[in-house]
């Protein structure tokens, strides 16, 4: 691997010098046309980050393309063959797909916007100063801190249902009478990993928007107070606007890292009960890394990206993201 | 001038660790892989290589990889022919390496030593080798085998009398279960296997219904009979009338030898290495190990028996002699016995001497009394093709479906059946003279 690297490297550097000199010679010989060369220079620079983004996404990528529309699987590897869409055929007709889309719909959904409601109010609960604010703002931000693997090991012992703390806190409130096996039970286990997400992610929402709430200047807000502005009136009608571009930015962002994640689904559930908390994700990990079936891996992959490239689209058009911030 | 030395300098930077590197591969230096690596399992390879390399002067550089991504790192080495000299193999992953290419048959480099190893080794490990996979790839690093884990005190206070030597039937196991149940103390009667995993000890109690056949000579499922259909009914009954907590139906290993140890429940099947963590978790009078339930059926006693991660020779190995002989040095009897105290396992070879441990009054006693019992079949195992993918998703998530009310019991074993059936048959159709495997006694 080391030499491959080496090699990379060197053929970078390389065709840099060549292509500088090139362009070095060109200038010398054409003074006139100097306009052209300096007109190159900037794409010359960019070409090793480009060559690199070449080859770490677009060859991948391709190559994923490629890979769904073959019977590709790792453990036969003289056997790799155009298979006629047969993974996307095996794909639609698993019965347990439908399940795991409506799974993805909810986890997406439900984690994306309890994300958005409790880091806004976070944000502006931040806003004003306050005696240690400082300090509160530490704690409230550390979640977002913690690797997924310390969080899913953090809720699976909580809602363990014979040990957990969450069970032990309920009944001794006496909200429940038997325990609840949170993990264990279909609806119950992806709300586990829902309530994951969310503590996880709302210091993201909170942070982002409390930056963009301190950008908002103060007259605006003095000028709408003189006005006699009240204020839920005064949160729609400035805050919001202002922070529209954050906003719309932050939940494209969010819904497409919390879609494509599935640290927290493997760690705490494992997907299960029988696929009751799997996503699309976690089942295209489960299926490439269990069945080393890379092949539907990657139909699953295909379709992924197409369902999120389609859903940006979507979502920038509807919010108007080109006008966000014009007043 | 000075641009291009230091153009050249810098070049040279870069190339130096690679022209390091190759200059130090001086002499024979092997990889060896451990798949279940624990700090006890790193000192004794490292302590035994340091000792091989002072006998013989090879140096063996030891890698590791969690058992749980074990499978899919040595997937991905061996796709990439990177996979180390000496691996440590799961039976589980044989159908997978041999007919990938990426492990190199043994007979050779074993012939004429066959007599130094036990007979659980050469009826069994290397019979089953040779008839699934028609060679043999492996050298066992220990021996193991199943027994019902259970605690000797609760059944003390239920009043019921348990005695290893006996024995017990599959009725009599399901029944103490039972009596061992009582919620309202917290305890439950079985570590109930609900996650991945699940199926391997439901198969075995289905095979003793089928005198330890799982396929016809033409390939067909034969755990899927009617009286299999019940036998499924009555083993997830343990689950369902809350023999085992409710959490169960996610357990996998870990969280089954976890709440058993850890008082939540009262019995365990599982294999013999489970007792070096049972003797350093708990007092000797709260555990006992019991010999697997005899079949209702033909009083046999059905137990797979197997090593857990024995030593293979990687096809891409530059040095396969100085390989076979870090095995030889591994299986010696003197470091094979140390090992095998170490991690909870039976040696594989026939010196072991008067070794207490395996005595009568040590903790091996009723394993070792398994394999001696006259009764014990070996069952046959799901197939000699590749079934990772159903291990690690239909065997467990449709047996859960079940449990969880969704499908039932026909349905559920029918899917596993029909799909274990299918690659059978193929499998019998892609490699013409092949049959399906046959149970095994040591008196075979």
């Amino acid at each position: 691997m080391g030499w491959q690297i080496a090699l990379y490297i060197l053929l970078v550097v390389a065709l840099f010098i060549v292509g500088l000199r090139l362009l070095r010679r060109h200038e010398k010989r054409h003074p006139q046309k100097i306009q052209f060369s300096r007109k190159l220079e900037p794409y010359l620079f960019v070409m090793p980050v480009f060559v690199l983004l070449l080859l770490a996404f677009g060859y991948p990528l391709i190559n994923s393309v490629l890979m769904s529309l073959q019977n590709y699987k790792l453990i036969q590897p003289g056997n790799i063959y155009f298979n006629d869409f047969g993974n996307f055929k095996t794909l639609f007709a698993d019965r347990d797909i439908g399940l795991i889309i409506r799974n993805s719909l909810i986890y997406v959904v439900a984690s994306v916007g309890l994300q958005f409601l409790l880091g806004m109010t976070l944000a502006l609960a931040l806003r004003r100063k306050f005696r240690g604010r400082g300090l509160y703002q530490a704690i409230v931000f550390l979640p977002w801190a913690f690797s997924a693997f310390v969080v899913g090991l953090m809720f699976r012992w909580s809602f363990n249902g014979e040990y957990g703390v969450v069970n032990d806190l309920l009944m001794k409130l006496g909200l429940i009478s038997e325990k609840i096996a949170w993990l264990g039970t279909p609806g119950l286990s992806l709300l586990v990993v829902i309530l994951a997400m969310v503590w996880m992610g709302v210091p993201f929402f909170a942070i982002m928007y409390l930056a963009a709430l301190q950008s908002i200047p103060e007259d605006v807000y003095e000028a709408a107070d003189i006005d006699g502005c009240g204020a839920i009136r005064r949160y729609f009608a400035i805050t919001l606007p202002y922070i529209k571009p954050t906003v719309i930015m932050t939940l494209l962002l969010r819904t497409i890292w919390v879609f494509n994640s599935f640290d927290l689904i493997v760690v705490i559930t494992g997907g299960g009960p029988a696929n009751h908390s799997q996503t699309l994700p976690s089942y295209m990990y489960t299926r490439a890394f269990s069945g080393y079936d890379f092949g539907l891996a990657s139909a699953l992959g295909v379709i992924l990206m197409l369902a999120l490239g389609i859903y940006a689209v979507f979502f920038l058009k509807v919010t108007r993201y080109n006008k966000a911030g014009d007043f | 001038m000075k641009k291009r030395l230091m153009a050249l300098m810098l070049c040279l930077a870069l190339l130096a660790p690679m022209l390091l590197a190759g200059a130090g591969a001086s002499g024979v230096t092997l990889r060896f892989i451990d798949v279940s690596p624990s700090p006890v399992r790193q000192e004794y390879f490292e302590k035994t290589f340091a000792k091989f390399q002072e006998e013989t002067g090879i140096r063996v550089v030891y890698e590791s990889v969690p058992w749980d991504d074990a499978a899919n790192k040595l997937t991905i080495l061996g796709t990439s022919n990177q996979l180390p000299d000496v691996i440590t193999t799961w039976a589980g992953w044989l159908g997978q390496f041999t007919s990938a290419g990426w492990v190199i048959p043994l007979k050779d480099y074993i012939a004429g030593t066959e007599a130094e190893y036990t007979d659980t080794v050469t009826k069994l490990v290397w019979k089953g080798e040779n008839e699934l996979y028609g060679d043999t790839y492996t050298v066992p690093d220990g021996m193991m085998v199943k027994g019902v884990f259970v605690r000797k005190d609760w059944a003390a206070e239920e009043g019921i009398a348990l005695d290893p030597a006996k024995g017990w039937t599959y009725s009599e196991y399901f029944d103490t279960v039972r009596k061992l149940t009582n919620p309202e103390k917290n305890r439950y009667g079985t570590s109930f296997r609900g996650a991945r995993g699940a199926f391997d000890p439901l198969f075995v109690y289905l095979q003793t219904f089928t005198g330890g056949r799982a396929y016809a000579d033409d390939g067909s499922a034969l755990f899927n009979s009617p009286e299999a259909v019940a036998a499924y009914e009555v083993w997830n009954g343990l689950y369902l009338d809350g023999s085992a907590p409710k959490d169960a139906i996610n357990w996998g290993f870990i969280e089954m030898v976890d709440n058993f140890t850890g008082g939540l429940t009262g019995t365990l099947i599982n294999d013999s290495e489970v007792t070096a963590t049972c003797i350093a978790n708990m007092q000797d009078e709260q555990w006992m190990v019991m010999p697997m339930p005899a079949s209702d059926v033909d009083g046999k006693i059905y137990n797979t028996i197997n090593s857990p991660y024995a030593y293979s020779i990687s096809a891409n190995s530059q040095n396969p002699d100085a390989a076979w002989e870090l095995i030889q040095f591994l299986t010696r009897p003197d470091n094979n016995i140390e090992y095998c105290k170490l991690t909870g396992l039976i040696p594989i070879k026939k010196d072991v001497g008067d070794d207490p441990f395996y005595g009568p009054d040590g903790y091996y006693a009723t394993f070792m009394q398994q394999l001696n019992d006259p009764r014990l079949v070996v069952p046959c195992a799901f197939g000699p093709f590749s079934y990772t993918d159903m291990h690690q998703g239909m065997m467990h998530e449709e047996m859960q479906k079940y449990l969880l009310g969704q499908q039932d019991a026909q349905t559920a074993l029918g899917y596993v059946a029909g799909e274990l059936e299918n690659r059978m048959k193929q499998f019998l159709a892609d490699n013409p003279g092949s049959a399906v495997e046959q149970p095994k006694s040591l008196s075979d």
